[in-house]
């Protein structure tokens, strides 16, 4: 999971029309993948951080919860209904949203594409 | 120049009182269809269907902006109201539109919020029309979201709207046709989106009136796509089963906005709806 925020964080600085819907999100995330933490810090839509958990100190604006089983089908090419979308997820009962979901909905464009930039490139075997 | 079939014209109706500059749009000839837009969009929806040679050439194809959305102005006033739709007003609004139009009896296909209403008409003035084809239409969903989250100052609820109903959307769905559909909402109005929400999370009215549908008269067939999250298969087979004699048709690859998103894959199931409304009415 580690190795794959790395390369969505390369992605994404190197996505240009992605950076300028992002340059008013600086803003840390929490990403919860089977109960692992990543604490994802975006400044001016750049992923300046990613720092693994757990941590009871690092404040964040919301979560977004998951398994990654969920997530490897979330980034298939063509995933199935539910997993096609983070909100998707959440219907399914296989993800869950917490916090300031008002500051996501403002910067919901910009975080589901960054959500999405494994999908092309996502293997089906198990995740990184 | 080649220009497309679709004729785009203007008319004056009145609803709830007030007049409404209500723009239309018609292409083709034989069995009228009146078609009705999703909620925060307009009738650049329906733009493949009303270029369909296939099918204008034995339906004529009419769709409308509803008030405050595409290119029909809100009502005099509005600059100071907060539009919030209601069932009333809206069945008002289809009604005073097909009569204007001179329409008799035609088929109503409307889609999520226009899918709904189809259902309070074919329940309340079922004799109006010749058949129903409601897509992505249920009896009631109350919102998971703050509706408010769509009309404020301080983001642009067009923006936030289109990432929204992004999830709706299938994967199957061109890239092009998904952002045009998208567009669509990010063009609404401020606060029309919300308004429309309004109408379609908090009157359930429609749960109630079902059994009053009499497809012997009408017929009712139900269309939902298979990616939708706001009306989802078992919303839609769930209505149906509610309605005695509907049909219901679940569409494998394609989302919320099936006309819009993905015409080719919506086109067998929407000529396939078609030719149910062919049954003969005892009327």
């Amino acid at each position: 999971m580690r190795a794959r925020l790395f390369q969505m964080q390369q992605k994404l600085h190197e996505t240009p029309h992605l950076l300028r819907l992002g340059r008013l999100f600086s803003e840390t995330v929490l990403l919860e993948v089977d109960g692992a933490e990543f604490y994802l810090t975006f400044r001016d839509g750049r992923l300046e951080t990613i720092v693994e958990g757990p941590s009871r100190k690092t404040p964040w604006r919301f979560a977004f919860r998951t398994d990654a089983d969920s997530l490897a089908q979330f980034w298939q090419p063509i995933p199935k209904p539910g997993f096609h979308d983070i909100f998707g997820l959440v219907k399914i009962g296989r993800g869950r949203i917490d916090g300031d979901i008002l500051t996501l909905v403002k910067n919901l464009s910009f975080f589901k594409e960054f959500m999405g930039l494994a999908r092309a490139e996502a293997p089906s075997e198990e995740l990184a | 120049m080649s220009f497309e079939p679709i004729i785009g014209r203007y008319l004056t109706i009145t609803a709830q009182g007030r007049t409404q500059r209500i723009y239309v749009e018609t292409a083709g000839q034989g069995t009228p269809v009146l078609c009705l837009h999703t909620a925060g969009a307009d009738t650049r929806q329906w733009r493949h269907i009303l270029n369909d040679a296939g099918l204008t050439a034995t339906h004529q194809f009419f769709a409308f902006d509803m008030p405050w959305h595409g290119k029909s102005l809100p009502p005099e006033g509005f600059e100071t109201e907060e539009y919030l739709l209601t069932t009333e007003t809206y069945m008002e609004t289809v009604l005073a539109v097909s009569r204007a139009l001179g329409l008799v009896r035609p088929i109503l296909a409307g889609c999520s919020m226009g899918g709904r209403i189809a259902l309070q008409l074919a329940a309340l003035q079922g004799d109006a029309f010749s058949g129903f084809i409601a897509i992505e239409a249920s009896d009631f969903q109350p919102a998971w979201y703050d509706i408010d989250w769509f009309h404020r100052p301080d983001a642009h609820g067009g923006e936030m709207g289109a990432a929204l109903v992004s999830a709706n959307i299938s994967p199957h769905a061109p890239k092009t046709e998904r952002w045009n559909t998208l567009w669509m909402f990010m063009q609404s109005g401020p606060g029309v989106f919300r308004g429309d929400l309004s109408f379609y999370t908090r009157d359930d009215s429609l749960i109630a009136r079902l059994a009053q549908i009499d497809t012997a008269r009408t017929p009712v067939h139900l269309l939902v796509g298979a990616y939708d999250l706001t009306c989802t298969p078992e919303d839609a087979r769930r209505t149906a089963a509610s309605i005695h004699g509907a049909t219901c048709t679940v569409m494998d690859e394609l989302g919320h906005f099936p006309m819009s998103e993905h015409p080719a894959g919506f086109r067998p199931y929407f000529l396939d709806a078609l030719n149910r409304m062919k049954r003969p009415a005892a009327v």
